[in-house]
């Protein structure tokens, strides 16, 4: 009887491990990176920009996204406030290419982008043009370094670093990632000595239309007392595009995609 | 002296602990008045809002967001060849960010249909036709927006200019930005899709005949559920989480108060040991002292409700003017609420008193003597 109790309870013990057991950073770091890589997706957000001393700044904006593994191809655009309607970014990279890109200024004033200008702000934001393509979950080296809790939930700690060949502003980044619902819920991105040189924070979780949890509301910090707000209203997958958008020549064309036949 | 003038002196002998504990029970019911009444305040103003449209049946697809799914807009042919209805609309419904507004409702409907029939114009005309680039701002929306006739309004990629500003008769309408649907469809990329059908069943028609004709909608459109208007909101999983989420952070606000009066009175038995002793020794039963101790916590709870009532009907008065959700909230703050929260708190305060109590008639007037 003992030994039944005995077996039975190691039985128990171990199923009970085994349902706990946490993913390993490469598993991780893969998973974070093919939500990254989710395809043709619209997202609508509101954007809000707050330094010290200044007035709010708020931007309704629209991004057309094409991402995949070999290739991320963005672009944002200005809805709203009027005076600032059409205002539009595109931005590329391929495998580990440098960024590419283009701004457009309306009426027709445009100019290239090139790598060098990725630590730039975008529409003068706490973010940078760099943060909107960087993947770093599909960098080379994957490290788990800890654990702590975010708000409540408990998280683990990637730290990711670029490998050869593998460019970025950054010497690495690390991420409080729920692993419950895989969403980063604290990213921090650190400079070559080791300083916070940007923070973004997840202020709320959604569902969105493939019914994975992804952060809705987010807050980055990247200079003393100048915080940038992103709200997400939006975010459909699956939605057709022309090439065309994701030129310099199309950077002027303001329109919504339809979402391809189900 | 009375016996309740005792009650009463029991309370008053410590102030301090009495107002505290008053303090305790107050935030907890108010916290039951104030989020019970937002939520259902909620449900309540969706159904205002199909009330004022004539709608008698709602088709779609409520899920876990806040808006309802998408689904092909042909979906409404289907439904339209059932006997026992006089007509249908589509619509498709939006919550989204405008401008420098972060929620706002957008309601896209069928140009000609019947929802438009009851929008009462305060300033301003309809829209001529479907694709003309307008927009009818509902009163509240007008105000949050800041907008009057002639501005215009930047929905997705387009400027449409507001025409009309109209009183939709419920908080949802006069909340929302009414534009005909094909336009709508076709700025938000929805082409064909609708997320919505309003029903009108022929006139005459019984509650019984209502819920007959939503079976035999849920017969023929299995990518939508027909119910009862009003109803469908209640029925959304996103409701019914704001709910259990509303019922839920009361009870432990309750739960708090529970053990604020409960430590109140036993302390107050500990304390009045001698006298609940002398009081016991010149006479009296212990059941009369067991009503003692519930009197006492039975009007902390009382008096914590009357408190709990204000309080939160303050504080949702004050939610309501901030700009964030000015004109989102239409709070049912009803005397039944009211009334029933006064009865949690004492209950409440019944039910913290029966241990003190019990612990009360376990003394013995020999115990007097001990100091």
């Amino acid at each position: 009887m003992k030994t039944l109790f005995r077996n039975l309870t190691l039985a128990l013990a171990f199923t009970a491990r085994l349902s706990a057991a946490e993913p390993t950073a490469s598993e991780l770091a893969e998973k974070l990176a093919a939500l990254q890589q989710d395809g043709n997706s619209y997202v609508r957000l509101r954007l809000d920009v707050q330094r010290p001393g200044e007035a709010k700044v708020a931007l309704q904006i629209q991004i057309k996204q094409r991402r995949t593994a070999n290739a991320t191809e963005v672009v944002y655009q200005v809805l709203w406030p009027k005076e600032r309607k059409g205002e539009a970014v595109l931005l590329r990279r391929a495998g580990n290419q440098p960024l590419t890109g283009a701004i457009f200024t309306p009426p027709n004033t445009s100019r290239a982008l090139d790598a060098a200008q990725g630590k730039e702000a975008l529409f003068g934001s706490d973010l940078s043009y760099g943060d909107v393509l960087e993947n770093f979950y599909t960098w080379e080296k994957q490290a788990i370094v800890g654990t702590e809790t975010v708000d409540r939930v408990p998280c683990q700690i990637l730290e990711s670093k670029p490998g050869k060949g593998q460019q970025s502003s950054y010497a690495s980044v690390r991420s409080w990632v729920d692993t419950r619902r895989f969403v980063p819920l604290r990213v921090e991105k650190y400079s070559a000595s080791g300083q916070v040189v940007r923070r973004i924070d997840t202020m709320s979780v959604a569902t969105d239309d493939r019914k994975r949890h992804i952060p809705a509301t987010l807050s980055i910090r990247a200079q003393k007392d100048s915080v940038t707000e992103l709200d997400g209203s939006r975010l459909r997958h699956d939605v057709i595009y022309e090439d065309r958008e994701f030129t310099a020549g199309g950077l002027g064309e303001m329109k919504v995609p339809r979402t391809a036949a189900e | 002296m009375t016996f309740f003038i005792v009650v009463i002196r029991g309370l008053l002998r410590r102030p301090v602990r009495t107002g505290l504990t008053l303090v305790g029970i107050s935030i907890g019911i108010a916290a039951v008045v104030a989020l019970v009444g937002i939520s259902r305040g909620f449900e309540q103003s969706w159904a205002a809002g199909m009330k004022a449209r004539g709608t008698d049946v709602v088709v779609s697809n409520m899920g876990s967001a806040l808006a309802p799914k998408p689904f092909a807009a042909n979906v409404r042919d289907r439904i339209a060849k059932l006997p026992g209805i006089a007509a249908t609309c589509s619509i498709f419904v939006d919550m989204t960010s405008v401008e420098d507004s972060s929620m706002m409702i957008i309601s896209a409907r069928e140009w000609g249909g019947f929802s438009w029939q009851n929008l009462k114009l305060i300033s301003g005309r309809m829209p001529t036709d479907a694709e003309e680039p307008a927009v009818v701002l509902g009163q509240t929306a007008a105000e949050v927006l800041k907008k009057k006739l002639g501005d215009t309004v930047q929905l997705e990629t387009k400027e449409l200019k507001v025409v009309g500003i109209i009183d939709g008769g419920a908080l949802v309408e006069n909340g929302s930005l009414i534009i005909s649907l094909p336009l709508f469809q076709e700025i938000s990329g929805n082409e064909g899709k609708i997320n919505i059908i309003d029903v009108r069943a022929t006139p005459g028609s019984s509650e019984d005949d209502v819920k007959r004709l939503c079976v035999a909608i849920n017969s023929v459109v299995p990518e939508a559920r027909a119910m009862v208007a009003g109803e469908h909101v209640g029925n959304s999983q996103a409701y019914r989480f704001i709910s259990a989420m509303s019922w839920g952070t009361s009870l432990l606000a309750v739960i708090v108060g529970v053990l604020g009066v409960m430590n109140t009175m036993l302390m107050t038995v500990f304390e009045r040991k001698q006298e609940i002793c002398i009081l016991l020794a010149i006479g009296w039963k212990r059941s009369r002292i067991i009503r003692m101790i519930l009197w006492e916590s039975a009007l902390l709870g009382f008096f914590g409700g009357i408190g709990g009532v204000l309080i939160g009907v303050a504080g949702v008065k004050i939610m309501e003017t901030l700009p964030a959700i000015h004109g989102l909230l239409e709070p049912d703050l009803s005397v039944g609420l009211m009334i029933n929260s006064v009865l949690i708190a004492l209950v409440v305060g019944v039910i913290s008193g029966i241990y003190p109590a019990w612990r009360s008639s376990r003394l013995t007037p020999s115990l007097a003597m001990q100091g």
